[in-house]
């Protein structure tokens, strides 16, 4: 695809997408679980989501950082969430999914237990990020209130940053 | 001359592209004047025309640009609105800027356009002049009247005293010379009106002598700007009466181009593409072997074949080609150095002579544009410390004159740079002495060092061999940088000299960055791509001819002693397999320098695209990058360079792992449920009348349904199995081959393997036992049997028996 014709897509996508705010005021975001938390990312940063298959090793990385893969050509570094946050390592199952997502020009691919599904959640239910988590450094972008539960909205510029 | 001639179009080329941007800049700001990104780069393009201009002694073209530099420079802080009469100014300064530019390039001298009146006017913008009269738009007049050019050298010699005039001065000044602007464009129009006539018969001689000059070869640089012109239109062109025309291109459009300018980026992603093609290609190989393993002989093959290397072919075709438009002719770099050598000797007082051959040479753009900062540091180099004075060169016999050779050409897959200069030589025992001073090496390193390694100290960030910091040299940067730079496009440096005869250096570099020849090698269940290029040979050892000294490991390689690295050490491998007693050493040669790395197998020699690892994963220590394989894979392409710096401070791991694992297995067990067994049958019944007979005992137990489940359940580590109870026929791999893959684990090399299968013939139990089976249990076999031989081999506690 012509990078003309993804710049126009882009643009009719981010038209659609301000047009939904301003008319709904909602957020669509996909959701996923890791460990015993549901998470989510806004759905415009995912390029794709993918079922898990091999990867190369990279030497001299932070254990998260598991490897990278091949996804058209590309090579993408594969990020291990689990073990980002600090969780014990777990084998992939039936239901580890990659997260292929994109910031800019940054792209990664994260290695999640399982996905729950697109939410679509009213600005308004959106917190901020705890006080204790406020900080520069957090990945924590906000918190969405549901009817029966919290999901943590991660920030995906900052999972796209290198931190080592 | 000529040399002079290459600059020139250089820089001509340069401005045209220049102008080519400015103009769309400048109807833009237009509409947005204060977009300061947009003034700028305004600004830089007058001040980038200015700086070179004034190096090429083009008084009038400086003296144009400064002042539009004055403007903008205004405008861009702030100081200046950039109004339409403002505009108006600019614009006819640019259009003067050109038809300058045009005049340069057709007599090679920029006299003869008067600027005058517009520097005036550009003058009074800078002085916020706000009210302008709208000049009226003259463009560029060649000119003709005598009296106007005595005026503008009078303005010539005045302009510097602009800076020290006040502003009633400068007023007055602005005053006056306005009024002579206005008289001279009343004298010229006056002119023009009577002496038609005269003035074409005057453009006619000016077209001859310009003719004259068109007939010298103006163009040389590959992508042209102006191709060849054809002179016979001009002579015959005697109507031409507009003088501002003879200058402007517009002529040159007739002319049959034989060059296109294409942009890089558009070569950069024909590049990507075929870089693609490649892999694709390497992948449909790798499928066509497959397809012949399996269908062997059949007629469909043969075509297929056919296929496949057509295919293969073309794809390397059509890379070296599209490699070829990217190539430009080394001379690009090399036409600069005649200049800074003349430059040079005058500044350090010694004669030094330049010969340049091979400058034909092709090397890919991006390579050529990295070279020439690593050039210019290793001829700053001979001249300053290379050659010597002149008298002292009489002493010694040689011609006052030193020479410096500058030579390139192709070896192999390789662009060779030699410069050979016939000065003093490096003294290896000088570098060490100043290395030492310096604290860049050891005296133990000192004493090791052979010379080529003590010539490479030249290379150190910090050396310095001059006494005193000259202007040319001595600082102790530029050979490191020299160094760097020549690594980063794969290359190598190649040192060679020898004390009072001169000193020779050789820059090898790879003809093309993007598409390498790659040596595979695996270690462990990974693979790792070597650039061939740092590959010198490659060496079957068996274990016992790598020597141990002062904790680092080596070998005898013919007269030499090589230091070796296992590539695991370095990359953080997992040993879990333990490698046959025989190793591969690939020997990797850098310069000088040599290292022996050891790898567990040699894959083979591959095309490889190289891939960046991305921002994220980009700078680790070692990989150049990755490429992706025939099977889709990602393998990561080792950065040779590094992995030498690496080397050194690898501790030796290699040997002591057996026995650590060994006593893993054996740690203590505080109860019968610290015991763990696998059971291996493909039959359910069969491992339920196991697990049956070994239950009472209290052990942990392990079931798979065959080979291939039972060696994943090892690989995950999450048991720590004191013995596997294995039979011998199971669908995907049985139990002959299960047992052969784990004792190919050095942690798993003394687990005890028990076969339980109804076969009993003697070959089979020696087949067990070459596997490396420890016990044979034929079936049937009671209960009790089976719990004793279990009991035995994994050491069972008489306490924990209920």
């Amino acid at each position: 695809m012509s990078d003309r014709l993804k710049q126009i897509i882009k643009k009719q996508s981010q038209k659609e997408n301000e047009g939904l705010m301003h008319a709904e005021d909602v957020v669509q975001l996909v959701g996923f679980v890791i460990g015993d938390e549901e998470y989510a990312v806004p759905i415009l940063s995912i390029q794709e989501i993918i079922k898990p298959f091999p990867w190369t090793r990279v030497p001299q990385v932070p254990k998260y950082v598991i490897g990278v893969f091949n996804m058209r050509g590309a090579v993408i570094p594969l990020i291990d969430l689990r073990l980002k946050f600090r969780l014990s390592p777990k084998k992939q199952n039936e239901e580890t999914r990659f997260i292929v997502m994109r910031d800019g020009d940054d792209v990664a691919g994260f290695v999640i237990d399982r996905l729950t599904m697109a939410i679509r959640i009213k600005k308004s239910n959106i917190g901020p990020a705890p006080d204790t988590a406020n900080t520069e450094e957090t990945m924590i972008e906000g918190v969405g209130k549901q009817a029966d539960k919290i999901i943590t909205i991660l920030k995906v510029k900052k999972l796209l940053q290198r931190d080592f | 001359m000529d040399e002079f001639q290459e600059i020139l179009q250089d820089f001509l080329v340069e401005s045209f592209e220049l102008i080519e941007q400015l103009d769309q800049d400048l109807v833009e700001l237009e509409t947005r004047p204060d977009d300061l990104e947009l003034l700028n780069r305004i600004f830089r393009v007058a001040h980038t025309v200015k700086g070179a201009s004034s190096f090429l002694n083009f008084d009038v073209l400086t003296h144009l640009t400064h002042h539009m530099e004055d403007v903008l420079n205004r405008a861009r802080h702030g100081e200046l609105l950039i109004t339409p009469s403002v505009m108006d100014v600019i614009l006819e300064s640019i259009d003067l800027m050109k038809a300058l530019l045009s005049k340069i390039r057709d007599t090679s001298a920029d006299d003869g356009v008067d600027v005058s009146g517009c520097v005036v006017r550009l003058d009074r913008c800078a002085k916020g002049g706000a009210d302008l009269e709208v000049p009226a738009p003259k463009i560029a007049t060649v000119d003709v009247d005598e009296a106007v050019e005595t005026i503008e050298e009078q303005e010539l010699e005045n302009e510097p005293d602009y800076e020290n005039m006040d502003a009633d001065e400068l007023e007055a000044e602005i005053e006056r010379l306005l009024q002579q602007r206005q008289a001279e464009d009343k004298a010229k129009r006056e002119h023009k009106n009577v002496g038609k006539k005269d003035t074409s018969s005057k453009t006619e001689e000016d077209d001859d002598e310009e003719e004259e000059e068109y007939h010298r070869p103006v163009s040389k640089a590959p992508v042209a700007v102006t191709p060849a012109r054809k002179p016979a239109s001009f002579g015959n062109d005697t109507d031409e009466s507009d003088d501002a025309r003879a200058a402007s291109p517009a002529k040159k459009q007739s002319t049959v181009e034989q060059t296109i300018r294409v942009d890089v980026k558009r070569l950069d992603h024909l590049m990507n593409l075929i870089g693609e093609l490649v892999l694709a290609k390497n992948r449909l190989i790798k499928i066509n072997d497959d397809v012949e393993e399996r269908y062997e002989g059949e007629s469909f093959l043969e075509e297929l074949n056919q296929v496949v290397s057509i295919v293969s072919i073309v794809t390397t075709d059509l890379q070296i080609a599209v490699m070829k438009t990217r190539m430009l002719p080394v001379g690009k770099v090399f036409n600069k150095f005649p200049r800074m050598i003349r430059d040079l000797s005058r500044e350090l007082n010694k004669k030094i002579e330049l010969e340049i051959s091979g400058e034909e040479t092709e090397l890919d753009k991006s390579i050529v544009e990295e070279i020439g900062d690593p050039l210019v540091h290793i001829i700053r180099n001979s001249c300053d410390h290379g050659i010597e004075e002149p008298h002292i060169r009489a002493e010694q016999g040689k011609s006052e004159t030193g020479t410096i050779k500058l030579k390139a050409y192709n070896e192999g897959n390789q662009i060779v740079i030699q410069i050979d200069d016939d000065g003093k030589g490096l003294d290896t025992d000088m570098l060490k002495r100043k290395s030492l001073e310096k604290g860049l090496i050891t005296e133990k390193e000192a004493d090791n060092m052979s010379d080529k390694e003590a010539f490479a100290l030249i290379f150190k960030p910090g050396f310095s061999t001059a006494a005193v910091v000259t202007n040319v040299s001595g600082r102790g940067v530029g050979m490191d940088v020299v160094k760097t730079n020549i690594e980063k496009v794969n290359g190598i440096i190649d040192i060679d000299s020898e004390v009072g005869v001169g000193t020779s250096m050789k820059l090898k570099i790879p003809l093309t960055l993007a598409i390498i020849q790659a040596l595979l090698v695996g270690v462990q269940e990974e693979h790792y791509a070597i650039p061939l290029a740092s590959v010198l040979e490659t060496v079957r050892i068996s274990k016992d001819e790598v020597y141990t000294v002062e904790g680092r490991s080596v070998m005898r390689l013919r007269e030499d002693v090589l230091s070796l690295v296992h590539i695991g050490d370095i990359f953080e491998v997992e040993r879990i397999l333990d490698s046959s007693e025989y190793a591969y050493v690939v020997v990797l040669g850098l310069g000088a320098s040599k290292l022996g790395l050891i790898v567990d197998t040699l894959v083979g020699q591959e095309e490889i695209v190289i891939k960046s690892l991305g921002d994220f994963l980009k700078g680790i220590n070692g990989i150049a990058g990755a490429t992706i394989r025939g099977d889709g894979g990602v393998t990561l392409i080792v950065d040779v360079v590094a992995l030498m710096d690496m080397a050194k401070h690898v501790k030796v791991s290699a040997v002591v792992d057996t026995s650590s694992n060994a006593a893993l297995l054996t740690r203590e067990k505080s109860k019968a449920s610290d015991y763990t067994v696998m059971i291996v049958d493909d039959s359910k019944t069969d491992r339920t009348i196991m697990r049956k007979a070994l239950e009472p005992l209290g052990i942990t137990l392990v079931e798979a349904g065959d080979g291939q489940e039972a060696l994943s359940i090892l690989k995950q580590g999450d048991y720590n199995f004191d013995a596997m109870l294995v039979d011998i026929e199971m669908p995907r791999m049985d139990g002959y081959s299960l047992a052969t893959e784990i004792k190919k684990y050095n942690r798993y090399k003394n687990l005890p393997l028990i076969a339980v299968t109804s076969r009993t013939g003697k070959s089979d139990r020696m087949r067990g036992v070459e596997s490396g089976m420890v016990e044979y249990i034929t079936k049937p076999y009671s209960a009790d049997y089976l719990m004793s031989v279990v009991q035995r081999n994994i050491n069972f506690k008489s306490e924990f028996i209920r």
